[in-house]
This record gives structure tokens, sequence and C-alpha cells, in this order.
């Protein structure tokens, strides 16, 4: 993920300083992690130095001074390149669940109340992300990112499903590699 | 149930069952749907059957409906036992106090929706218009407008479930009971149907048993009972 | 040849892996065959017997060319209520049939492949009835008839090979919208318009006005020779009739309906009237036997009495023949009536229960749903006897204007109370024949339906 672009193409709508990125990042993308504030700084700071951003201004409306950033010419052609760019299909997937199945296999331990215990903690997560979703006044970047979630954790709850069907025969396999 | 009542002390104050099956076991021939199942269904809590085909979800869901008796076992609703019932008094409370929705077939193709959601209240002796005139506001509340004068053949498959979750909840269910809803639907006519039935059921306090295979679906209730081989497996009720 | 003994296996073995309704359907089907060949087969012996012959049974009745002409048309009407009756065991599992043979046109059979199945499947049916038919009445011909003519066994020949062969043709063309879109009907969305009733009608008039005259004239001319316009123009003014009564019957079925959707205050006939409203054709084709028969009954009863009334005036000299010579062909009359009323009923009787199969999901759905049996039930009858009604009062009405015409044209114009009990007693026994299908209504709705696609 590019915190550049996106970055970016929040000044794409106007000059805007840290502070106001960090917090319509937030809003735009619920389901996302929330921007550290020191990385939005460093993040704008670079824009600057490769020509992709400038300084639009500093104010201070009687509080502490803030510095106001604009995109340049160079930067909205970037982003346009970006936005346009297909994302590559993950190409490695990091499955930590996988790993830790095939672990537990290794070390004799009990693999499926593993893949049970991981299968509810998934299952609580896709519950609370529902629940976000249906609650009364969701707005659609909220519902269509926790889709997103909830896509994700449901392929790995089915991949869980039929591993779990299929530990006896792993689990020989493994051994005997 | 009492491996779930544990388990849901988050859900509130724990209410005693509405609906309670104990070690129910039930054969189609020679084929074993039900082992020993257990089960508690609380008043307006929405509860996940899920399980891998055949593993007698929709048994299970019969059984509480009073739809089949099982062949052992005990299924208790407001002090009443419903094996014991007789099939008029089932079928009355089937009528009265529970909801069916099934994947598909239970709205009659030859009645329009309207007159389909209204069939319950004609059935309770309401009259014509007034029936029709509830079943008109329930469609409306489910999305379903500008189509009450439409058969199912000529709706779409979510716009005849959403009018199947009409009237199953028509007439002021205590539970209802939904087998595979969503089963022959696309991921958006689900989502819609499935909030649909949420926010009713969540609403007006009714229990929902949903009976289903997929998990994004089953993320709509409140906690979720696994079945395998036909009994409730212990680890795998979650809330 | 190969293609056939492959077509002939596939036919097997989709027979064999189907339930048990496909072999009512068999059955039923080989059992109309055969009334269908018993008939045809005991025309064409009548009508093949030498002018001149006397025939020793029914008081001499046959003897007579005219009166044989008289027989032979009542045998061959006989067969219009036996085609209804075949025409409904058709349709048990159509449904089932359709999807099938849908099915194998969508895993790359040829139209012509699935017409040959579909065709083999009815017509071996009718093959084993024709077949059966055709041996007892041989038997029984032998032993009545000392001298059966050349002319015998070939229409015995040609009506044991005609039955199946027409049935076969009537099992492809039952299926022409399947061998048309391998997918079938999948979404029942299309309205039937009822035409094909009203250009029967208009073609069965059509053929009648060209005979009908041909028939006036040669009547008298005949003489010795079997006139065979007689029997076309009855069976011509049957065909129009029938269809005119299907109209009929189909036009009354959606006028009540519509008139009952819209009126209902209760469950059941809200149900029945919406299924009419939906397809008024269904029952139409089922009742329409029954009307004919209706009016067939009650003219009956009106020419018997006008009939007897005028022999009992006769002086016993003036009499062409012993009073039991006409009472004889009175009651043969009666009776083929009866038999017609007999085999209309089992047709009604089999398409309630074909719906009731055909529903058995969306019942089992409503039951699960806590609607009670006796709804359902109420529902089913309902739907035989709210179209039934205005059709059979228009159907008795015909009956007794034409037994009214005849009686004034022939003797003093009483009327036998009698004729008027018809339509009443058809009614009933209509709705008794229909109500055999409830213990069907709760066999049928199984929890184990709901499980299925």
């Amino acid at each position: 993920m590019s915190t550049r672009h996106i970055l970016l193409g929040l000044l794409a709508s106007g000059p805007s300083h840290g502070y106001d990125l960090k917090r319509r990042h937030d809003e735009r993308f619920p389901q996302a992690r929330p921007l550290a504030y020191g990385q939005v700084y460093t993040t704008l700071q670079r824009l600057v130095r490769d020509g992709l951003a400038e300084v639009d201004g500093t104010a201070s409306d009687g509080g502490p001074e803030r510095t106001a950033y604009r995109a340049t010419d160079e930067g909205a052609r970037e982003l346009e390149r970006w936005a346009g760019e297909i994302a590559p299909p993950a190409p490695f997937v990091t499955n930590e669940i996988f790993a830790k199945v095939v672990v537990s296999i290794l070390t004799g331990g009990d693999a499926g109340a593993y893949l049970l215990a991981q299968r509810a903690a998934h299952m609580g997560r896709m519950r609370e992300l529902t629940a976000l979703k249906t609650a009364p006044g969701a707005d659609l970047t909220t519902v269509l990112s926790a889709d997103y979630a909830l896509s994700h954790l449901d392929a790995d709850l089915r991949w869980m499903t039929t591993t779990a069907a299929r530990l006896t025969t792993l689990t020989t396999e493994v051994r005997t590699a | 149930m009492t491996h779930g009542d544990t388990a849901t002390a988050t859900h509130g104050t724990a209410a005693p069952p509405l609906l309670t099956a104990r070690d129910l076991v039930k054969a189609h021939g020679r084929t074993e749907a039900l082992r020993g199942a257990s089960l508690g269904l609380r008043a307006g809590e929405i509860l996940a059957v899920t399980g891998a085909s055949g593993s007698g979800k929709s048994t299970l869901l019969h059984c509480l409906a009073g739809i089949v008796r099982p062949d052992a076992g005990s299924v208790t609703y407001g002090g009443l036992r419903l094996e014991e019932l007789p099939e008029k008094r089932l079928s009355e409370l089937r009528r009265t106090d529970f909801g069916v929705v099934f994947q598909f077939g239970q709205l009659i193709p030859e009645l329009t929706a309207v007159d389909n959601v209204a069939l319950p209240l004609l059935l309770a002796g309401t009259t014509r218009a007034e029936a029709r005139a509830r079943a008109g506001e329930w469609l409306e509340r489910f999305g379903v407008r500008g189509q009450e004068e439409l058969r199912p053949g000529e709706m779409s498959g979510g716009q005849a479930q959403r009018a199947a979750l009409a009237r199953a909840l028509v007439t002021g269910p205590k539970a209802v009971f939904a087998d595979e809803p969503t089963g022959a639907l696309d991921s958006l006519a689900t989502e819609q149907v499935m909030t649909a039935l949420a926010h009713t059921a969540r609403e007006s306090g009714t229990a929902v048993l949903l009976v289903t295979h997929d998990a994004q679906v089953a993320a709509y209730a409140d906690r979720e009972v696994r079945l395998r081989d036909g009994a409730v497996s212990p680890l795998e009720v979650t809330a | 040849m190969t293609t056939l003994t492959s077509d002939i296996r596939l036919a097997r073995q989709l027979v064999h892996g189907s339930d048990r309704r496909e072999w009512w359907r068999i059955a039923l089907t080989a059992a109309g065959a055969a009334a269908a060949t018993g008939f045809a087969l005991a025309a064409v012996t009548l009508a093949s017997v030498p002018s001149g012959y006397t025939v020793s049974h029914f008081h001499g009745l046959l003897t007579g060319a005219g009166t044989r002409g008289g027989v032979i048309s009542g045998l061959l009407l006989l067969l219009v209520p036996v085609l209804a009756f075949l025409g409904q065991c058709t349709r048990i599992g159509a449904v089932h049939r359709d999807r099938r043979l849908a099915g194998l046109r969508l895993a790359g059979a040829t139209p012509w492949q699935v017409r040959r199945i579909a065709a083999l499947e009815t017509g071996l049916a009718c093959l084993l009835g024709s077949a059966v038919a055709t041996v007892f009445s041989a038997l029984s011909v032998l032993r009545l008839w000392s001298g059966p003519t050349a002319a015998t066994w070939v229409g015995f020949a040609l009506v044991a090979v005609g039955v199946p062969a027409l049935g076969a043709v009537a099992g492809a063309v039952a299926l022409r919208r399947v061998v048309a879109s391998p997918l079938g009907r999948v979404r029942r969305t299309v309205r039937r318009s009822g035409r094909g009733p009203g250009l029967l009608f208009l073609s069965g008039l059509t053929v009648l006005v060209a005979v009908a005259p041909l028939a006036m004239n040669r009547g008298h001319v005949a003489g010795n020779r079997f006139d065979w316009h007689t029997p076309l123009t009855v069976f011509c003014l049957v065909v129009a009739l029938g269809a005119g009564v299907v109209w009929l019957a189909g036009a009354t079925a959606r006028f009540t309906g519509r008139l009952l959707a819209e009126r209902a205050r209760t469950a059941a006939p809200l149900i029945a009237a919406e299924r009419l409203r939906d397809d008024p054709w269904a029952p139409a084709r089922t009742h329409a036997a029954v009307l004919l028969v209706t009016v067939a009954g009650t003219a009956f009863l009106c020419i018997r009495h006008a009939l007897l009334t005028d022999l009992h005036a006769m002086a016993p000299d003036h009499r062409a023949a012993d009073l039991a010579y006409y009472t004889t062909g009175l009651d043969l009359t009666g009776a083929a009536v009866l038999v017609a009323l007999a085999i209309t009923l089992s047709g009604l009787a089999v398409g309630t229960a074909e719906s009731l199969a055909t529903r058995r999901r969306t019942l089992a759905a409503q039951v699960a749903a806590g609607v009670p049996h006796t709804v359902l039930g109420r529902a089913l009858l309902l739907e035989t006897a709210l179209p039934l009604a205005p059709a059979l009062l228009l159907a008795g009405a015909g009956g007794m204007a034409i037994g009214t015409w005849y009686a004034t044209l022939t003797s003093d114009g009483s009327l036998p109370w009698t004729a008027l009990l018809v339509a009443p007693a058809v009614y009933a026994s209509c709705l008794l024949a229909a109500a055999t299908a409830l213990p069907l209504l709760r066999r049928s709705v199984r929890p184990g339906e709901l499980r299925y696609a």
C-alpha cells in the first residue's frame, strides 16, 4: 500500500495540512490501519523533496502553526499513472495460519484445536464487521471496506474448514516428508 | 443447550431459552441425520447453525420448527413438548408462533406477492382488505415496492426472498426458521435479504434460527452453532 | 436400426431409474390404450359384418345396417372420453419428464433423438395395452361369430398398430416445447392464449359443414351398404362440440377466477381462484369431457323418455319390432353414457392427483408454514368445483334444449324430471372423483420435499 499516493490523492481535492490529511484518511478507509501523524509528516516531506507536492502556506489560526501542502502538476501526473496501474495479484501470500498448522504438526501439537480456535476468532471478527456495516446510518465507504475485510476473512475461513477436514492426510504427509 | 449458555454471557441477561432441543435423533431411511443434537434458541437472538453438507442442519431446523418429529429426544417451547403435540396443534403453532423461510418454494406461484404475504393473516381470520393492507406495509419494510401485484415467477430471486421473509414475519412470530434463505442469491441480494432479516428481527424481538453454510451469512447472527455428524460439537459453539 | 435399439435402451433405462409415478403413467396409459383399442375393434368388427347377416345378440339390434351404424357411432363416440383420459395420463409426471428430456437435450441429444425417445416411451405403453385388448377381442370374435371376414382382420391389424402409433405421435407432439429449447420451461411467465381449442372448434365445424350434407343425402341411398358419413358427421359434431365446450369451460374458469380472486375472503377460495386465473385451460381440458357427457346424458334421458312415450302410445301391431328391441337399444346407449362418465371421472381423478404431485414442493412448504391440510384440501376441491358449476349449468341447459327440441318434434313434448338430475349428479361425482386425490395430499407434503430443488 503506497501511503505517498494515497496522500497525493487526498491532496487532489485541494490544499490541506498534515493533521487534516490524517483525519480524512482514517475516515475514507475505515478498515485500514490508522495513519500515524509522524508517518504523514515524513511522507509529505518526501513528496516535496521529489517535486510531487509543495508547501501552500502556513497559518496558525490562533493555535499551533500548521503547514498546508498542495499537489504539483507532476504530482497529479504521477497520481494518474499510479491509479491506472494494475495491482499485482499477490504473488506471495504470507499465510501465518498455514505456517502455524504445519509447525504444530511438526512439534506434535493439536492442529485441529488450533484451527477451531482460529475459526472462532475469525467468526467473531466477521460478526463485528457485519454489525458495523449493518448499523443504521452506515455509509457506503464503511460498508464496502467492511465487505472487503469480510471477503478476506471468509476466504481464510473456507480454507481453514477444508484444511481441518484434511488434517489426517496432511499430518502423514508432513511427518513422512 | 449447555455449551452455548456459558459462551454467550455477553449477550445481555441470560434469558431462558425460548426453544430447547435435547438429544435429538432423526433418521432418513438408513442415514442418521441427527445423532443426539442439543440446542437452545433464546428469545430475540439470531442463532446461526452451520456445518458441512449432510451434517443435519436442515433436519435440526425441521425438528425445532415442529415440521418433523424426532425419533428420539425432545423439543420444548413455552412449556410445550412439540414432539408430543398432535399435528393439528403443531400446524397451528407454526402458523401463529413460528415463521419459515426456505431457499425457495414457500411462495405460492399463482398468488401475487401481497396475497402471498397476506395468506397467514387470512388463515388467522383477518379480513382480506386488512390482511392485504398489513401485507403491503411489511413488503414495504422489506423494500419490495411497486411489485406487490407481481407473482413470484415474475420477481427477481432477491425480491421473492424478501417477500418470503415478509410472509414469515407478518404474524409477529416469536421465532423465524430460515433454511439457507440466501442459498440461491448473489452476494448483493444476499446482503439485502440478510440486512432486512437482521434489522426486522432485532426491531421486533423475533428469534431467528438461521441454517447456512455461508460464513458471511452466519456473521449476521449473534452466535453460531456448528453441527458435525448430526450433533453439536462442544468445541464449536462460538459467541 | 442401431440408433433405434440404442434409443430403446435409453428409454428403458430412463423408465427404470424413475420413480413410482412413471409406472403409474405407463400402467394408466396402457389401460387407456386397451380401452381405446377395444372400442375401436368392436366398431371395426361391426362395420365388417356383411349386410343381411343376422346377429342374434341384443334382440337382433345389430342386424339392420342402420342401427348397426348407430352402434358404431356410439362406439366411436366412446373413444372421445377414452382419448381425454389418455391425455390426462400422459400428463402424469409431465413436469419431471420434460425436465429429464430437456436434460438429454442439454447432454447433446438431437431433437429427433429426444422425439424418438419420448415417442417410444408413450408408444410402447400403448402397444402393451393395444396388444392385450387385441388378443382378447380376437378371442371373443372367434367365439361369438363363426365367419369373420378378411376385412375384419385387416381392420384388427390397422387398429392394433394404429393406436400405439397415434400414441407415439401424441407423445412426441406433447414435447415440442422441450425439443425446441433444451432449457425447457424454467419460469412460468408465459400465459397460454387458449387459441388452440378455438381453432379446433372452427376446423371441426368446417369439416362438419362439409360432410353433413353428404351424410344427409347418402343416408337415404345407402340402403345395404355401410354408410361411413353418419359416424364421421357425428364424430365431427362431437369434436366441434368438445372444442367449443373446452373453450367455454376455459372462459368460465377464467371469469370465475378473476371474479373470485378479488372477492375471496378466506385462504382456500383465494388460492383456488388465483390458480384458475393463472391457467384456466388446465381445468378446462379436464372438464371438457365431463361437460360433453353431461350434455349427452341429459339429452339422452329426454330422448329416451320421448321415444318410450311414443312407443307405449303406439298400438303393438304398429311397431316395426318387438318393444324389447327398442328398450335394448336405449339401454345400450344409456350404458355407453355411463361408461363414458366412468372413464371421464377416472380422467378427472388422475388429473387432480397429477396436479398435486406436480406442486408437492410448494404444498410441503405451505404445510411447513402452518397452512392447515384442510385449507389446501378445500382449495383443491374448489379448483374443481368453482369452474365446473357454471359450465355444468350450461351443459345441463344445452342437453335439456336438445331434449326439448326432440320431444316437441316427435311426441307430446313432455320431459322427464330425471333429466334435470343429470347435471347435479355429475357435479357430485366429479367432486367425489377429485376428493379421491385428497389422501395423496397428506402423503405428498412430506418434509422430505423441502430438501430438494
